[in-house]
């Protein structure tokens, strides 16, 4: 009896298919309009971060500029093509602050304090609740403006991409992104075995210093490491690649399969890691 | 019966005898071993995390190497061939981890939430306390980076630096005067949280124009001739690029009283807006918090 009660209770924790996906799509509404009640107050943020977006894009193009003073190419990328994927990493960089960072760059605290509890008691999958509880809303200003910079890379390379093209880039994209969120959680999830090492996000931002240039810029052995370990090709260079026409659509399906096995192992790994969790504190 | 407390604790300096008397260098020394002793203790809780934000520095001076690299091919640009790079951007990443200031970050949290209350009641200027952890700092990096360095010479003929004990010597100075310069320009920007809570803003602003003017993306002599001459007139060439050419022999003779006498100059310039913006700012402080 207390069992069949219980059962009815957690009911709506695991439904399944379309229910679930459903439910899903209204708890993040309900967490990101909460959300966005609470950013409005801070306007500021806005025009303060639209001023730093477009002083660092400034400072990549300059600095792409710079190399390019001395070579007509990078890699076999021209100027406008290389500043087309800057733009793309400007938009992956937006994602990034805007959902990734507030939220899975939480973990070690939720870790160290033990307030992890307060999500695994909830009726939701811990990962989707920790994945996207939060959201900054005045970082998507880092996508516009990227995806911008992109277009005005395409005006100046005279190039208008086929809606096939366009199918590919969305792909690679959201490929991107997924990627981009696998490796965080990835990184993050070490926190259950080194609990007091509180800065892990930072070797993200660190490897991803490298995906400000095409993969083809670097020596050999760097471009490997790259492409099959730290799979940062496919995050700047493979969309910005399928836009401009360098790389033939096939490769966005492919792209694909590197993001979904990223996620199925990550959430592997994720699992492994929660299990390791025993809580702390009170 | 009383604890054993080693008699040097039980007996308060002024104690030790007429002819002793407490000279004002001795305090200071005992201070700052003080200082540096407790925020090397700190750090060391600290470690792996130290050794992130290292990986983080390096990454972006590898990066622009490995792109010169490959630009540079079996030819040279601007009279720097791929050694001379591999030589350029190594030393720069050792004068970049001893040179590190992170104060603004400190600073701005200082005044803020309030921590600064606590240090304005000890016998001394906080300035002190950010020099000790400065200096504790720099010695574990400094040395993990020499190390690293050392190994990679051990293999790669290319990044080696000549020995030459009068131009490390001069490499040195030229560091510590460096480190004093940024130093300078983190903490003042982080007295600007007395005014405004976007001082930590200003100071990713200062780090942006510092890719270009202090010589971490590319050498000066391969910035544009414009570029160049802004950056002459200002700080930035001062905090990294000068003590980088010293350390690889880019710089010599003429040119070398040019740099020392820009590093003094700039920095007894920062010493004086210190002293002035930290008069102000500390007139308005209103503690906040405990």
């Amino acid at each position: 009896m207390r069992a069949a009660r219980a059962a009815r209770h957690l009911g709506p924790a695991a439904p399944r298919g379309a229910r679930r996906l459903e439910r899903h799509l209204a708890l993040l509404r309900a967490f990101w309009s909460a959300n966005l009640a609470e950013e409005l107050q801070y306007r500021g943020n806005l025009i303060a971060n639209l001023l730093g977006v477009v002083f660092w894009m400034g400072t990549a193009v300059l600095t792409a500029a710079l190399f390019f003073r001395q070579a007509p190419a990078l890699g076999g990328w021209s100027f406008w093509e290389v500043v087309a994927l800057l733009g793309v990493f400007n938009t992956v960089g937006g994602v990034v602050e805007a959902v990734v960072r507030p939220n899975v760059g939480r973990i070690e605290q939720y870790v160290r304090r033990g307030t992890l509890d307060l999500i695994l008691a909830k009726p939701v999958d811990p990962q989707f609740h920790m994945s996207f509880r939060r959201v900054e809303a005045w970082r998507s200003a880092d996508v516009l403006l990227g995806l911008g910079l992109t277009s005005f890379a395409l005006v100046q390379l005279e190039r208008a991409p086929s809606a096939l093209e366009l199918a590919a880039f969305a792909l690679t994209l959201a490929s991107a992104v997924t990627i981009v969120y696998a490796i965080w959680l990835t990184l993050l999830t070490f926190t259950f075995w080194w609990v007091s090492v509180d800065n892990l996000e930072v070797l993200f931002d660190a490897v991803y210093e490298a995906a400000r240039f095409p993969v083809s810029v670097y020596p050999g052995p760097l471009r490997f490491v790259f492409v099959y370990l730290l799979p940062i090709a496919w995050i700047t260079t493979v969309p910005a690649a399928s836009l401009i026409g360098r790389t033939s659509p096939a490769t966005a399906l492919l792209a694909a399969g590197v993001a979904t096995a990223a996620l199925v192992l990550t959430r592997r790994l994720w699992w492994a890691g929660l299990r390791r969790y025993t809580s702390a504190g009170g | 019966m009383l604890p054993a407390v080693p008699a040097r604790v039980r007996q308060p300096p002024q104690a030790r005898g007429p002819d002793r008397r407490p000279s004002a260098l001795r305090d200071w020394l005992t201070r700052y071993a003080a200082l540096i002793r407790s925020a090397w203790l700190v750090d060391l809780q600290y470690r792996a995390e130290i050794v992130i934000w290292m990986v983080l520095g390096v990454a972006q001076p590898l990066v622009t190497l490995a792109i010169w690299w490959v630009l540079a091919g079996s030819g040279e640009l601007g009279g720097y061939d791929r050694a001379d790079f591999a030589r350029y951007f190594f030393a720069l990443m050792l004068v970049d981890q001893l040179t590190l200031a992170w104060d603004v970050w400190y600073i701005d949290r200082w005044i803020r939430e309030g921590e600064m209350n606590v240090r304005l009641t000890r016998p001394f200027n906080p300035i002190h306390e950010a020099i000790g952890d400065n200096v504790a700092y720099k010695l574990r990096t400094g040395t993990a980076i020499a190390l690293v360095w050392l190994l990679v010479a051990l293999f790669w003929p290319a990044v080696r630096v000549p020995v030459d004990a009068g131009r490390w010597a001069l490499a040195g100075t030229a560091v510590v005067l460096a480190a004093g310069l940024r130093f300078l320009t983190s903490y003042v920007n982080g007295l600007l949280a007395f005014w405004t809570t976007r001082a930590t803003a200003l100071a990713e602003l200062h780090y942006g124009v510092s890719l270009f003017l202090a010589g971490r993306i590319a050498p000066l002599a391969l910035l544009p001739p414009a570029v160049a001459a802004v950056a002459g007139v200002l700080w930035f060439p001062y905090m990294v690029a000068f003590p980088v050419e010293v350390l690889t022999g880019e710089v010599s003779g003429a040119g070398l009283v040019r740099g020392f006498g820009g590093q003094l100059f700039w920095l007894s310039a920062w010493i004086t807006l210190y002293r002035l913006v930290w008069s102000r700012g500390i007139r308005r402080y209103c503690a906040v918090g405990g």
